[in-house]
């Protein structure tokens, strides 16, 4: 899943002949100003300027100016570039036309086992959620392309009329090629509106995920995906995600502020039942961590260390299953060199380690790690024959 | 009994390097449970015609790379299995291929990152072909005492540990390959094994569902129980529990669900496999699929720890009940154990091997090679210079700052002879025929020899053997050179004579004399050797290969390093010569007829053959 920001979204309606308003991305507000020269709506429509990053809650950060004029919107434009929310900073703006217009539509459409589903409703905007019983749907079998004539059908089934029904049909047409061709796994488009004066259509607002895995073919693609995690990434996150890209197998890291008990965890089924477990028996986590596929150790102990300094931990949990192929001897050696270089800068004080690990060499692993006790660690260490997520137990109970 | 995979099941893995490792895994499970190589033929274009080699306990095996799917399939009919171990980009169109294939019945995807359309596309094939798709994303299946698919079960001895040389009575179904690994293992620990094992893939959508598997399970006689391992998103686990409601069930359900903790995480923070990811209105939630399949009759333990205990307790009943009968234990000794490489065997020092070769000289087995046990890079950062790796290589010793400073000279003197000497025009030819360096210069380097620049291991031997045998006695030295060896190696040159001497000569006699220490028994006898055959012939003199092969004798090389010196010092005139022709890109030549007598017979009739 990979959430889009709405200037590679707009770029990739307009593509397929989506109507959208006119808009420019910009990061340098004097831009703007050139643009407002060459370009007649930035001169003589109403403006929104919105910041153009992955931040949630844009409206209420103060991060949406609606209604301005071009001065103004040079204005917004200059206060919004340079703000700081969190690890995050305003690079970009999308200043776009807000469309005068008489009504508000939904449409959307969203990937299934089977194909997908298209979703339509007269009634779109900030009520949609108490209109959902308007919406009408129409599944799409994968490869299967609706016809004009059905989707006009299906506009008039939603209670759309005449000409704008047959609009209306024609562009859930184009949308289920774009969702199509572009590898999407779902379009919002709330609201499409309509201003009836000159019949002009306009999705004023998007929210688009593509398959990041298609990129491969995908030439055109020259945007990043938002952050999954509902926030900008920090920068230990980031960091890991860099040795990711750079190395068979994976690493995988996100910080949850506030937790007592870190995750150093293998695996990307095994890792989600240790968050789980920590959280059933009345922890909190301090982070997600995976490392799978046989990584090289220097990876996993890059991991190791970044998680030895999360703030506040008391507990880490070196967790995982029975590995088919990642070998334990090796990601194990890299574990412990972490731990060595963390202790060594003074981190891990009166912090509790528990192991719990079998796969290829999970003799000579664990007999490995266990030697650390003997370095001063406070480290429990188990194998097999424990059942993988009753050491989150033990250590809840310690 | 089983399902997915059985003792009839024959394998074409379609994929590279990863594919093969997987059939070395696939060979071991063979060779535990004696069965026949499932894996009979890959399909790798870039690698077609190749054989891999594949050990079968002790057995070597060779399993033919084709270059696509159809001969691979006509050359071996008996396949009827497909594992997909090619990238993303790639391997939707291998898959497809597959399940196109008549005999193909099953394929299996490892392949992770496919894009969804295709595995959507992929999945809609099958069903229409009526075939099976696994995965993608999919770790393999594990048929226990029948056939492993990929390398699902992990290393040799966990095959042991998790029993899977025998059939039990649970079967698993998890999305994530690593939990697939440990459900078997719990199946094991807690209970008496498991019949088969998929891993279905974590993937948004898997090519079978949870139920289509169940059903399969249900109408295996020999499982009575499955466990399965599912996590936040999608609806399998829904469907599992609707299908589990739908009917009394001969099969027991333990299952497990991963993702809760998502329920305290901060909004919209999502981690986990491609596929765990809550809809809207908390539709997919872990939670929501936990009291679903409690609801339907499951075992549903509140962490992945209590499924020991689930799995034990089920066990416990269906034994209790009869539906499973108490097995007595298999011995583990009798199980095979895999024969042991010769390099493991020879660290336990339980088997002997006679070296194939002798090295006396360096040692590249540690960190870095070593020269007569020196480091390489602590020679050159202690100021020793390639002197003196010479005389650790040829020699085996570390010479003194005076002794290198003689090697030194020597090389230097040695290094060229201009274009016209036999080697540089040997390389110069060469490299005039557009050959490229290595062989210009050893076109060069075949030139050395008895009248070019390979007496120098000859003086030294000779001078040598008359310190030796004649001290004092030229005119004896002489005479028996003459009779046993002929002209005195070293002594005597072309052009040069007492009257015009060989400046090189002169400058090493003269360095090694008096600016050394070197004690010279070898040169001083040759330089009075000199004195008696120049008195006969004017240009008898001692030439530069005399004069460096009594140094080097004096210095304390072995005798048959000498011509080294020679071979090493004009190497690097010889490659001058090639890189300077080639600067110069100098054209292809040949002898002119003026240059050459034609001292053959005139033209004339060939006669009829008789």
């Amino acid at each position: 899943m990979a959430k889009i920001l709405e200037g590679p979204a707009m770029k990739l309606f307009n593509k397929w002949g989506i109507p959208v308003p006119n808009y420019v991305v910009i990061m340098d507000p004097s831009r703007l100003e050139q643009l407002g020269e060459a370009n007649k709506w930035l001169r003589e429509s109403k403006l929104v300027v919105k910041a153009h990053e992955a931040i949630g809650g844009r409206f209420k950060l103060g991060l949406v100016k609606i209604g301005l004029n071009l001065d103004e919107a040079i204005a917004a434009s200059r206060e919004m570039i340079g703000t700081k929310i969190g690890t995050a900073e305003v690079r970009q703006v999308i200043v776009a036309e807000m469309l005068d217009h008489d009504a508000e539509f939904y449409v959307s459409i969203i990937g299934n086992k089977d194909g997908s589903e298209l979703l339509l409703s007269t009634k779109g905007g900030v009520d949609i959620e108490d209109n959902w019983h308007t919406v009408r749907r129409l599944q799409i079998g994968i490869d299967e392309n609706p016809s004009i004539e059905r989707l006009t059908e299906l506009a008039e089934e939603a209670g759309f009329e005449g000409e704008i029904a047959e609009r209306v049909g024609k562009i859930c047409s184009r949308l289920v090629l774009c969702f199509d061709n572009e590898d999407a796994q779902s379009i919002e488009i709330n609201p499409l509106v309509i201003r009836k004066s000159d019949m002009r259509f306009a999705a004023l607002d998007a929210v688009m995920n593509v398959d990041w895995d298609a990129r491969f073919r995908h030439a055109d693609w020259d945007f990043k995906p938002v952050s999954e995690i509902g926030r900008p990434f920090t920068e230990a996150e980031q960091q890991i995600m860099d040795i990711d890209s750079r190395i068979k197998g994976s690493v995988k890291f996100v910080e949850v502020p506030g937790g007592e008990v870190a995750l150093l965890t293998a695996g990307g089924g095994a890792s989600v039942f240790y968050a789980d477990a920590v959280v059933a028996r009345g922890g909190t986590i301090a982070n997600y961590a995976e490392y799978s596929g046989d990584p090289a150790d220097w990876a996993v102990e890059a991991l190791t260390e970044t998680i030895c300094r999360l703030p506040k931990i008391k507990h880490i949990i070196v967790g995982g299953a029975i590995a088919n192929f990642t070998d334990v001897k090796a990601t194990f050696s890299g574990i412990i060199n972490g731990f060595r270089e963390s202790k060594s800068k003074g981190y891990l004080e009166g912090v509790k380690i528990w192991v719990r690990r079998g796969g290829p060499n999970e003799a000579q692993g664990l007999a490995a790690i266990r030697q650390l006790q003997e370095e001063g660690f406070d480290i429990h260490v188990y194998d097999r024959s424990m059942p993988m997520t009753d050491i989150v137990d033990l250590a809840m109970k310690s | 009994m089983s399902i997915l995979a059985n003792k009839d099941t024959r394998a074409v893995i379609i994929g590279g390097v990863a594919g093969v490792n997987a059939a070395k895994r696939m060979a071991q499970f063979d060779y535990l449970i004696n069965r026949p190589l499932t894996v009979q033929a890959f399909v790798y274009p870039p690698e077609a015609g190749q054989q891999k080699e594949i050990f079968r306990g002790g057995e070597l095996k060779n399993v033919t790379v084709y270059s696509s799917l159809a001969p691979a399939l006509s050359e071996h009919p008996e396949i009827n299995t497909a594992l997909i171990y090619l990238g993303a980009s790639r391997a939707t169109q291998a898959a497809k291929e597959a399940i196109e294939s008549p005999n193909i019945k099953l394929i299996s995807m490892i392949t992770e990152g496919v894009p969804e359309k295709d595995a959507k596309r992929l999945k809609k094939l099958a069903q229409q072909h009526g075939k099976m798709l696994n995965g993608p994303s999919s770790i393999g299946v594990m048929s226990a005492g029948e056939c492993r698919l990929g390398v699902i079960g992990g290393e040799f001895k966990n095959l042991k540990l998790c029993n899977l040389y025998k059939p039990g009575s649970f079967g698993v179904l998890t999305k994530s390959g690593g939990l697939s690994n440990e459900a078997m293992w719990l199946c094991a620990q807690n209970g008496d094994g498991i019949t088969s094992a998929v891993a279905i893939g974590g993937d948004a959508y898997p090519g079978t569902d949870f139920v289509t598997y169940l059903e399969m399970f249900e109408n295996d006689p020999a499982t009575k129980a499955v466990v399965l391992v599912g996590e936040v998103g999608g609806n399998l686990e829904e469907e599992a529990a609707e299908w589990l409601a739908a009917e009394p069930r001969r099969i027991r359900l333990v299952a497990a669900i991963g993702g809760t903790c998502q329920e305290v995480l901060p909004q919209g923070m999502k981690f986990g496999h491609a596929g765990a990811k809550e809809g809207k209105k908390g539709a997919g939630s872990a939670r929501s699929k936990m009291n679903a399949l409690r609801d339907a009759g499951a075992l549903v333990p509140d962490t992945f720890g209590g499924l020991s205990k689930a799995i034990k307790q089920v066990y416990e009943e269906l034994l209790a009940s009869g539906a499973i009968k108490p097995e007595s234990e298999l011995d583990d000794a009798l199980l095979p154990e895999l024969p042991p490489s010769v390099q493991e065997v020879m660290r336990q020092g339980e088997v002997v091997v006679e070296p194939l070769i002798r090295t006396t000289i360096s040692d590249d087995r540690g960190e870095e090679p070593r020269y007569a046990g020196y480091a390489a890079s602590e020679l050159c950062s202690k100021g020793y210079g390639i002197e003196d790796v010479i005389s650790l290589l040829w020699s085996k010793q570390l010479p003194t700052r005076e002794e290198s400073e003689i090697i030194k000279r020597i090389i230097m003197i040695s290094a060229d002879h201009g274009p016209a000497v036999s080697g540089a025009f040997g390389a110069i030819i060469g490299a005039c025929a557009g050959i490229d360096m290595p062989q210009a210069v050893s076109a060069g380097m075949t030139m050395i020899g008895p009248r070019f620049g390979g007496a120098v291991t000859n003086a030294g031997k000779y001078f040598k053997m008359g310190v030796k045998d004649f001290p004092n006695d030229i005119p004896g030295f002489l005479a028996w050179m003459k009779d046993n060896v002929g002209p005195v190696p070293g002594i005597g040159h072309r052009v040069k004579s007492l009257k015009n001497p060989d400046q090189r000569v002169k400058y090493l006699v003269s360095y090694v004399k008096n600016e050394t220490s070197l004690h010279t028994p070898c040169l001083d006898y040759a330089l009075e050797v000199e004195k008696i055959t120049t008195a006969k012939k004017d240009n008898l003199i001692l030439n530069v290969d005399g004069t460096m092969g009594c140094i080097l004798m004096d210095l304390g090389f072995p005798e048959h390093s000498l011509n080294g010196f020679f071979v090493l010092a004009r190497t690097i005139g010889m490659i001058g010569h090639w890189i300077d022709q080639n600067n110069q890109n100098a054209r292809l030549i040949r002898l002119y007829d003026y240059l050459i007598n034609y001292a053959v017979k005139p033209e004339r009739p060939v006669p009829d053959k008789k």
